[in-house]
């Protein structure tokens, strides 16, 4: 290598000045590059955890909402899913930094303390923009309403299912005459299902994907499994633990057989199921939000909810709600470009449907559109089994529920700890968060219950 | 590690030396002395000083993520932490990550300067080679080997012909981070060793060749003795570093805990109890706990350094 | 040693035979550069194949069908050409404060008094065991009270008060033979003058390499960007790349290409100034001897 010539020196040196200058200039102004190319009136910055399927539909609706609304310029964010999104959303209302519209799940509202990190919505100016309380399902508007304030407008109920193949379910004769997968009733159909799927399967793929490795799937799955037997978790009043250690055992028990009897490879506990269901793996446990992804490779398959091996139906379910992060100069133009933004994409929510979803804009469901997708048809039952999280402050996706309680789950699943132990383990584990306080208002979950 | 801020890299060093040796009295321009030092100082007391008094009074109160209204509590937090076993196997993680991850980087690093400093040609190459990794962001080296790992279709297993699950099994998990870790940082120290031993006089292996010695005793006899210090360099900011790690091990785990939370760091959880769960007081309480063992590790050096100075070297 | 001289010898012996057990060595030196290489290489290759090749079963090294679709969907998506823009502007102006700041105060506390200045060396080598990995909830609450959450600057003045390199350069400083400056204050020149026309430019070498050291620390950092940035508009590439995925799910082509995009700019930098790197990094670790 040469040594620097003088000139060069000299050129370095400059080209060194000028770009700490301009370094120092641009963090002068403080904004991004992106703002700075910004000329539209009214700039709506909208935080999404939309990815896959979902990020691809979202941004076609926001396409076109741009071309109708050419005045307002949405930048949308789309950040990883979980906790981080909720970190940083929560960070950056607390630093009154925080965007003019974001999405939330349904179970974190309460804990996200309204009022304080949220702001609430303007009903009247949704109803301005076409939104209004009787378009939805009542229950479900009821959860977005705390103290008398909308803290959130849901968008959708999702729902875990189950993936089959419908190729290799054919050639095992458990497809019914309808095309769809036979009934399953007990937890020992489920298993003769598996055994004879097993069997039509190729070499070197599992039989079912169920994200053994995951607290987060493998928490919903002992929700929907846990609620088919019927069991509880706290009492009305939110001050004693009603968990039943028979019924969980009962589920961790199902669960665990998975693995022991063959039919799902902890090598492909995460992810990778989605892609061994791809590669002809004929079943897999995943949410909704797998359906465009599934179709898009091209894949012969079904979707039913979780299946109801405990008797009564029911699935994990959760919602995808509107929220307004607290700013404390919230109004004006931007905010209103954010009900406007909100109410236009929960009303057009038909695009929506076809990312799995089912939409909360009740208006929707009726079409015939809806109704003629597939396999959205054959799983729109779920709606009326879901099984949820308890409404704690604790409670909610990817919140501190499902990360304490998770990954005892997935240590019973995964074989490093017994069922029953498991099972009293979680009990523990919720009489604990039961008593804790929580951090943004100290009050424990009864507390809180009989506050309100 | 989980950084290379400067802080992390370089470890405390003999603070003594700045009082004994400061040279001597000066007789004039002795006034302008504080306005040198002071810009760095309001910095410093800024962004060094005033959080850590902060994350000390914080971790006496019950303080959350929105600012305000936070109470005093005593030692509630700490009398906690104590029996929080998440915290404590949290410590865990890191300190078995560092256990794995000093030996193997210490060696690899002392093998791979002793490679490129014995072949003779293209030197750069070497250097290249075994450097590059370090430049890259750790969440790029994160990404990477999580992909490389990747069940289906990743590398690893398809081009040993293994199975393993190096994400989704608890036992591998941490050991998959480890080995990001090796090939990411070990350019580092390979280049402070080749710097050392391309530093050792060739005089005296000449002198020690003519008197007979050799390869094998040429290097147990001059070469290691004199990468005594070097050694322990690299190890303290291995250690330091180390206990640190955050980076790569949440990126490989999309930012969760792992396998049943198996890759759960200290410093994560402090994270997680801040951000996740918005207990800023509670988890300024466990940083402080964690500043404390920092501080240990590296007075710990300090004082070895010193006894080994004073039992002349 | 001195870098010159390491170099003098290197160069003199690239002439010797091929012994055999120089060819021994140097089969050696290559398979293990291939093991450093491979993953790299291989997220090369992955990077032009399409999202559906990528995860093929039984995966495979070359793509059989070579697109660039990647690469185009990681531009046309937006957000990385905004990242690089945001990594430069931080760590241009971590690295021109960084060595301002510490330059000053190297020379401050080596060569010039003032009161508790023992006592100030002191706090300044304890404030070696802070780092926000260390203390990251309390001084994201000071700079939220700052109300700097998710500005540059927010991301940039925390990055600023390295002890470590105070430390270096302190040492440098005090290595630097008295006399020279002696001379310059019979003339009747200021303590600035001296610093700024004597000192500095026979430290050229060493600020050089805590220059270059923070630079790569600065581009490379991602757990204090991460803390303070919400905003993805204003995130570096290492957090931007990790936190914010496109809108499309883990597509392992555009990820990889994405990360190859953070790491080129280092490494084309490291091809052509390699020897002032290496000399800067270790110059910058060996310090801490």
């Amino acid at each position: 290598m040469g040594r620097p010539g003088l000139n060069r020196r000299q050129l370095i040196t400059g080209l060194g000045g000028a770009a700490v200058a301009g370094s120092f200039g641009f963090a002068a102004l403080g904004s991004g590059a992106d703002a700075l190319a910004s000329s539209a009136a009214t700039r709506v910055r909208y935080w999404n955890l939309f990815s896959g399927g979902d990020g691809y539909n979202m941004i076609a609706m926001l396409d076109v909402f741009r071309k109708e609304h050419p005045d307002i310029d949405v930048k949308d964010s789309t950040l990883q899913w979980g906790s981080p999104f909720y970190t940083k959303l929560a960070m950056a209302a607390a630093g009154n930094r925080a965007p003019d519209l974001g999405v939330m799940h349904l179970g974190r509202v309460t804990g996200f303390s309204p009022g304080r990190l949220l702001d609430s919505w303007d009903v009247g100016l949704l109803a301005k923009y076409g939104v209004k309380e009787a378009d939805f399902n009542p229950a479900l508007w009821k959860r977005a309403v705390i103290d008398g304030k909308l803290y959130a407008l849901p968008l959708d109920i999702h729902v875990q299912l189950c993936f089959y193949r419908k190729d290799v379910l054919g050639r095992a004769g458990l497809l019914g005459d309808d095309g769809r997968i036979v009934p399953v009733t007990s937890p020992d159909e489920w298993f003769d299902v598996l055994r004879k799927a097993k069997k039509a399967t190729k070499k070197g793929l599992q039989t079912i994907g169920m994200w053994a490795s995951d607290q987060n799937f493998q928490w919903w799955f002992f929700v929907a499994f846990y609620t088919q037997l019927g069991g509880t978790w706290f009492d009305a009043a939110n001050s004693d633990v009603t968990f039943d250690t028979d019924k969980a055992t009962q589920v961790l028990e199902f669960m665990r057989r998975h693995i022991t009897d063959g039919y799902s490879d902890p090598g492909f506990a995460g992810g990778a199921g989605a892609e061994q269901f791809v590669n002809g793996s004929p079943f897999c446990w995943e949410g909704n939000w797998s359906v465009p992804v599934f179709s898009g490779a091209k894949v012969e398959y079904g979707a039913t909810p979780l299946p109801p091996v405990f008797g009564k139906p029911a699935t994990h379910a959760e919602s995808h709600a509107f929220v307004l992060p607290h700013q404390s100069g919230r109004g004006g133009d931007t905010n209103e470009g954010a009900h406007r933004l909100a109410a236009y994409v929960v009303r057009h929510a038909q695009q929506w449907a076809a990312g799995g979803h089912i939409p909360a804009y009740t208006p929707t469901l009726s079409t015939a559109a809806y109704q003629q997708l597939s396999p959205q048809n054959e799983y729109a039952s779920a709606m009326d089994h879901q099984a949820t999280e308890p409404k704690v402050w604790f409670a909610g996706s990817t919140g501190i529920l499902a990360q304490r309680v998770g990954p005892i789950v997935v240590s019973s699943t995964l074989g490093s700890a017994k069922p029953e132990a498991a099972a009293r383990g979680m009990k523990g584990m919720l009489t604990e968060l039961l008593a804790s306080k929580n951090p943004m208002d100290g009050r424990t979950a009864a507390q809180a219950g009989a506050a309100a | 590690m989980t950084t290379t801020t400067p802080q992390a890299v370089l470890a405390p060093a003999r603070a003594k030396s700045a009082a004994d040796s400061a040279p001597a009295r000066r007789k004039q321009g002795l006034q302008h002395g504080g306005w040198f030092v002071a810009p760095f100082l309001v910095l410093f007391a800024l962004f060094v000083i005033w959080p850590l008094l902060r994350g000390i009074y914080l971790s006496f109160t019950d303080a959350n993520i929105s600012g305000d209204g936070a109470g005093f509590i005593g030692l509630d937090n700490y009398r906690e932490a104590l029996h929080d076993q998440l915290m404590w196997d949290a410590l865990g993680h890191s300190a078995y990550f560092t256990l794995l991850v000093v030996p193997c980087i210490t060696v690899l690093a002392f093998l791979l300067a002793m490679l490129a400093h014995h072949i003779e040609r293209a030197q750069w190459l070497w250097r290249l080679c075994f450097f590059i990794p370090f430049l890259l962001p750790s969440t790029v080296a994160g990404n990477l080997w999580q992909w490389l790992f990747n069940p289906g279709s990743g590398m690893v297993n398809h081009v040993f012909g293994l199975d393993t699950p190096w994400l989704t099994d608890k036992s591998y998990a941490m050991l998959a981070v480890v080995l990001t870790t090796l090939w990411w940082t070990v350019g580092f120290s390979f280049l402070l060793y080749l710097a050392a031993l391309q530093g050792i006089p060739a005089h005296l292996y000449e002198a020690a060749k003519l008197d007979g010695a050799n390869a094998w005793h040429r290097m147990v006899h001059i070469t290691l003795p004199l990468l005594r210090n070097i050694t322990g360099l690299v190890i303290a900011l291995q250690i330091l570093a180390s206990l640190q790690v955050f980076d790569q091990a949440v990126v490989m785990q999309d930012f969760g805990p792992g396998p049943e939370g198996a890759t759960r760091t200290f410093v994560q959880y402090t994270l997680e109890e801040g951000f996740t769960s918005y207990r800023v007081g509670y988890a300024s309480a466990i940083s402080i706990i964690f500043f404390v063992i920092i501080a240990a590790v590296a007075l710990a050096r300090m004082w070895l350094l010193r006894n080994r100075e004073e039992g002349g070297r | 040693m001195t870098v010159d001289a390491a170099q003098t010898r290197i160069k003199s012996r690239t002439r010797t035979p091929w012994t055999p057990s120089q060819i021994v060595l140097t089969l050696i030196g290559v398979a293990v550069s291939a093991v450093f290489l491979a993953p790299l290489a291989w997220a090369l290759f992955t990077s032009l194949k399409s999202e559906t090749e990528a995860v093929e079963v039984p995966t495979h090294w070359l793509p059989e069908d070579w697109t660039g679709q990647a690469w185009k969907a990681l531009f046309e998506t937006g957000n990385i050409t905004n990242w690089f823009v945001n990594s430069l502007v931080v760590s241009v102006c971590v690295t021109a404060v960084v060595l301002l700041v510490s330059a000053l105060a190297g020379y401050g506390f080596a060569r010039t008094e003032f009161r508790g200045k023992a006592f100030l060396m002191g706090v300044v080598m304890a404030g070696l065991m802070v780092s926000p990995a260390v203390l990251g909830v309390p001084l994201f609450t000071t700079v939220q009270q700052m109300g700097m959450v998710d500005t540059y600057w927010g991301m940039i003045l925390p990055q600023c008060a390295p002890a470590a390199m105070v430390y270096i350069l302190y040492k440098f400083f005090q290595s630097i033979p008295k006399e020279l400056e002696e001379a310059a204050y019979i003339d009747g020149a200021g303590r600035w003058r001296v610093f700024f026309t004597i000192i500095v430019p026979l430290s050229r070498p060493s600020l050089s390499a805590v220059g270059i050291f923070t630079f790569i620390a600065s581009w490379n950092n991602f757990l204090w960007p991460y803390m303070v940035t919400n905003n993805p508009d204003l995130m570096t590439m290492p957090n931007g790349i990790a936190t914010v995925m496109n809108s499309y799910g883990i597509q392992w082509a555009q990820l990889m290409a994405g990360g190859l995009m953070a790491g080129l700019p280092l490494i084309i930098v490291f091809v052509f100034f390699q020897r002032q790197i290496v000399s800067g990094v270790a110059h910058t670790g060996l310090a801490g001897q």
